[in-house]
């Protein structure tokens, strides 16, 4: 198991994230406008975590938690957002701001306990 | 939403999730970075099997340029079909003055048909075009960012069902397609917020709203990538000087999208957000306006988006057919790069009739008058470079000419539009359908056809049935003519656009239009099945010059790769290697008298 | 510098962005002499604008382009499009050898193509 390489080392012309990056973008967009909170929660968590995958399968990042994190932080930052506009308009964002933060949250606790509990000698120097 | 409802949700909502890290756990294998990562890392140049994974992953998560165009190429003729018989289905229901589908459902056809045949098919063929041979031709790699060049090419299925949401939605008795039109006009389409109480739709509009943002987003990504690519990813020799016409093209299109489609997208969102989130951006004074001011703002450039690049297969291909070099190069990339910028200075010669200050009309008239003149350099050029060419009538040289000839009355017929008396008689007619289908049609759609049949070989290593491609041609040429000029008439008669009904007076020519449609329909049938047939069980082109292009020193790089690309495979499977120029691009010159007499196409039949 | 890239040559080539150029020209002289609906800042002041911001985009990326292209095509051999990298291939030299051997063109024609290919 250890030996065999995984997609992305073995073939240099394949990606497993650019499908699943390209699905969580509608999947979330549903979710918020129509205002459905696990399909936005979903949306949010494939979208995040397949960028940071992405973003470590090419080598901009060596571990992924900190990348869930400004992930979770650019959540918390939208959802914010959302609940300080939302007595500026005429119908309640409540519950799409707080599938915002639910998510940003989901993306924190993971990206602290892949801190905590996950060795570092699972990822290449 | 009831709470069990919501708790299925969820369960479903997870279980697809865990699904997901799972099949990626699988493939991906976190735990395996490694340096030392397997034989399987091959020789970094050349042609190799090896580098992607086999069936149908192989598909899903492919990085490299010549698979995404290929799919770019499948999606977009899929929109093709799927556009082409919603509108059999439209002309079908004009013959008669009374409609037999009923107007709701007219009007929603209409507006899927715009919608799908220009985001859907439109952009899309060229990004495949595009993918697969700017590459190629300027001698990089691959694009500049390949994964993202894939996720970009991943948002546009989601997009197309959410498009067309309605036609599934409907018989399941949930909500119906959206009938605003491709123009999405407010306060039509502003739904129970605006005056419209949602006749047009209701949450079909929203999906195919986000359908549309969603495209928009994939095109801007995709735009980024080429300009990227083209800018930094050129081989050595490839200077500004001797960059070809079709990657200046995409270029310059590229910039289009840049500007146009951000746009496009906040107004979409805007929109939205008037729709369900109780903003007021397009409900208070002016607001009518305002769409149409940002959204003309986007939908010029954005015809312009469509045809450049389909200019830049006319001018890459036609040459080859003529046996010269294009004439005036220089003149058609001047030209091109005046279009892209001029593009925005013109949008509200869409709105001549809204009201608005006839002053500020008038500079748009003058800048619609501007822009003809780099369009007319580039047909000058393309006849001049025929003349006295030598001339082979192939099918994609006859998909060139017969785009020089209908882009001469697409474009013709602008100019008059774009004079504001002409257009206040006209607009809002089926003069203006008329017009932008010579264009839509009988230009971008016929090089698109032109170059699907000159890189056919490149692209599938076979090469198609001849007879049926000039079958395919002149059926679409003809039917083409028959549909579009009776539409140019209708409009002078004053028949409306977008109405399902019409006026006993105008059905001869509505009647001759839908003729004129189903012998463009059978057209397609000629073509479609040419296309399945010939890429399975075709003729192997066994040339690395099929279209004999060397014998007039017009051949071009891609077809030195698909040489090499040759002759790895022969040298794989054994067998006859030496019957094939080792050099690629070149032909011997015993090897090319051999070819020279007959046309590369009538040596298949 | 400056000189040596807008030769003779180059400024031909670009005639073809001058007339779009002049006819937006036209058309801001035009307007400024005839003024049918009058002036009012607002309204004639957008309807320059367009013109005006119109041509000088125009004329900023027509030299832009001039100097990327014509700077080229001074700095390294220039190719036929799609021709670079091409084993085999005939630089064009902008003189009279295009590979154009069919026609019989005359000595003028000629020499307008070469400057424009
Ligand atoms: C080159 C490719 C072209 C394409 C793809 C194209 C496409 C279109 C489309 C799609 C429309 C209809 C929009 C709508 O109302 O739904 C349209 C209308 C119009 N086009 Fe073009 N067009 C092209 C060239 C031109 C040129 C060269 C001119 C003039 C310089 C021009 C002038 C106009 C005008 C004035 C209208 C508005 C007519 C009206 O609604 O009253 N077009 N065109
Ligand atoms: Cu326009």
């Amino acid at each position: 198991m250890e030996e065999t390489p995984g997609l992305s080392d073995q073939y240099r012309k394949a990606s497993p994230w650019p499908l699943f990056i390209a699905l969580g973008v509608p999947i979330s967009e549903l979710g918020l406008l129509f205002d459905i909170f696990p399909v936005a929660v979903g949306g949010l968590l494939l979208f995040c975590g397949c960028v940071v995958g992405m973003l470590q399968e090419a080598g901009y990042i060596r571990m992924p938690w900190s990348g869930l994190a400004v992930s979770a932080g650019l959540l918390f930052l939208a959802g914010g957002g959302v609940l300080y506009i939302n007595p500026q308009v005429g119908v309640d964002m409540t519950l799409r701001a707080y599938a915002i933060l639910a998510s940003g949250l989901i993306l924190a606790m993971g990206a602290g306990a892949g801190r905590l509990f996950v060795p570092k000698s699972q990822f290449p120097a | 939403m009831d709470i069990s409802a919501q708790i299925s949700l969820t369960v479903l909502m997870g279980v697809f999730l865990v699904a997901v890290a799972t099949w990626l756990t699988r493939v991906e294998n976190w735990r395996s970075y490694s340096p030392v990562g397997g034989g399987a890392i091959v020789d970094r140049s050349g042609y190799v099997e090896e580098e992607k994974p086999a069936g149908i992953i192989r598909w899903l998560t492919t990085v490299d340029h010549k698979d995404i165009g290929i799919l770019y190429g499948l999606y977009g003729i899929t929109a093709f079909v799927v556009g082409g018989l919603m509108v059999t289905a439209m002309r079908i229901d004009l013959v008669t003055s009374e409609s037999l589908l009923g107007t709701a459902t007219y009007n929603g056809l209409l507006t899927s048909h715009g919608i799908t045949m220009l985001f859907l098919f439109g952009t899309p063929i060229i990004a495949a075009f595009a993918n697969y041979l700017i590459p190629l031709i300027i001698g990089a790699d691959d694009m500049a960012f390949p994964r993202i060049n894939a996720i970009a090419f991943w948002l546009l299925p989601p997009a197309a069902l959410l498009i067309w949401a309605g036609f599934f939605a409907k018989p399941l008795g949930l909500f119906g397609p959206a009938q605003t039109a491709w123009t999405m006009y407010t306060p039509l389409s502003t739904g129970a917020a605006g005056g419209s109480a949602d006749m047009v739709g209701g949450a079909g509009v929203d999906m195919m709203l986000l359908g549309l943002h969603l495209s928009g987003v994939a095109t801007t990504i995709g735009a980024i990538n080429f300009i990227a690519t083209i800018f930094t990813q050129r081989g050595e020799k490839v200077t500004w000087a001797n960059l070809d016409i079709f990657s200046w093209t995409v270029l310059t299109q590229s910039g289009l999208i840049l500007f146009a489609f951000p746009l496009l997208g906040s107004a979409l969102v805007m929109l939205l957000a008037d729709r369900n989130f109780g903003t007021t951006f397009f409900l208070s004074d002016g607001g009518n306006m305002l769409w149409q001011h940002l959204f003309w703002f986007f939908g010029h450039p954005e015809v312009y988006v469509l045809v450049l690049p389909m200019m830049g297969i006319v001018s890459y291909v036609l040459p080859r057919f003529a046996g010269r070099q294009l004439f005036g190069f220089k003149f058609v990339v001047y030209s091109t790069l005046a279009i892209g910028v001029l593009s925005f200075g013109v949008w509200a010669h869409h709105m001549f009739a809204t009201g608005m200050d006839p002053r500020l009309r008038t500079s748009f008239m003058a800048v619609s008058m501007a822009i003809a003149i780099p369009s007319a350099v580039k047909t000058f050029n393309w006849i001049t470079t025929l003349w006295n060419g030598r001339i082979r009538l192939t099918t994609p040289m006859l998909f060139c000419i017969g785009f020089v000839s209908n882009f001469i009355i697409g474009g013709v017929t602008g100019v008059f539009l774009a004079s504001i008396p002409v257009d206040l008689v006209l607009h809002d007619t089926y003069y203006v359908v008329g017009h932008f289908h010579y264009v839509v049609m009988g230009a971008i759609a016929f090089a698109g056809f032109a170059g699907i049949y000159y890189w056919f070989p490149l692209v599938t290593g076979r090469m198609y049935q001849a007879s049926l491609g000039k079958a395919h041609f002149w059926l679409t040429m003809i039917g083409t003519n028959i549909t579009f000029f009776a539409m140019i008439l209708l409009g002078y008669g004053g028949m409306p656009r977008r109405y399902a009904t019409y006026l006993p007076q105008f059905a001869s020519l509505h009647q001759l239009a839908t003729l004129g449609a189903l012998i463009i329909f059978v057209g397609q049938l000629i073509w479609f099945w040419n296309m399945v047939s010939s890429w399975f069980e075709g003729k192997r082109v066994e040339s690395a010059d099929p279209w004999n292009l060397a014998d007039d020193g017009v051949n071009t790089i891609e077809w030195q790769w698909f040489g090499t690309k040759l002759d790895t495979q022969l040298a794989t499977d054994g067998g006859e290697a030496d019957e094939v120029a080792t050099d690629g691009g070149q032909v011997d010159a015993d090897d090319a008298s051999a070819d020279a007499d007959a046309d590369p196409e009538t040596n298949t039949e | 510098m400056e000189a040596k890239i807008f030769d003779r040559e180059t400024i031909l080539d670009l005639v073809v962005n001058f007339i779009p150029l002049g006819i937006i020209l036209f058309f801001i002289g035009a307007f400024a002499v005839f003024a049918p609906w009058g002036f009012e800042p607002m309204a004639s002041g957008l309807m320059f604008a367009i013109m005006v911001v119109m041509f000088l985009a125009l004329a900023v990326l027509t030299y832009l382009s001039a100097k990327a292209i014509a700077g080229d095509e001074k700095r390294a051999t220039v190719y036929a499009q799609g021709q670079a990298g091409l084993e085999g291939a005939e630089p064009i030299h902008g003189h009279d050898d295009a590979a154009d051997t069919s026609a019989a063109t005359d000595a003028e024609v000629d020499d307008t193509e070469s400057t424009s290919e």
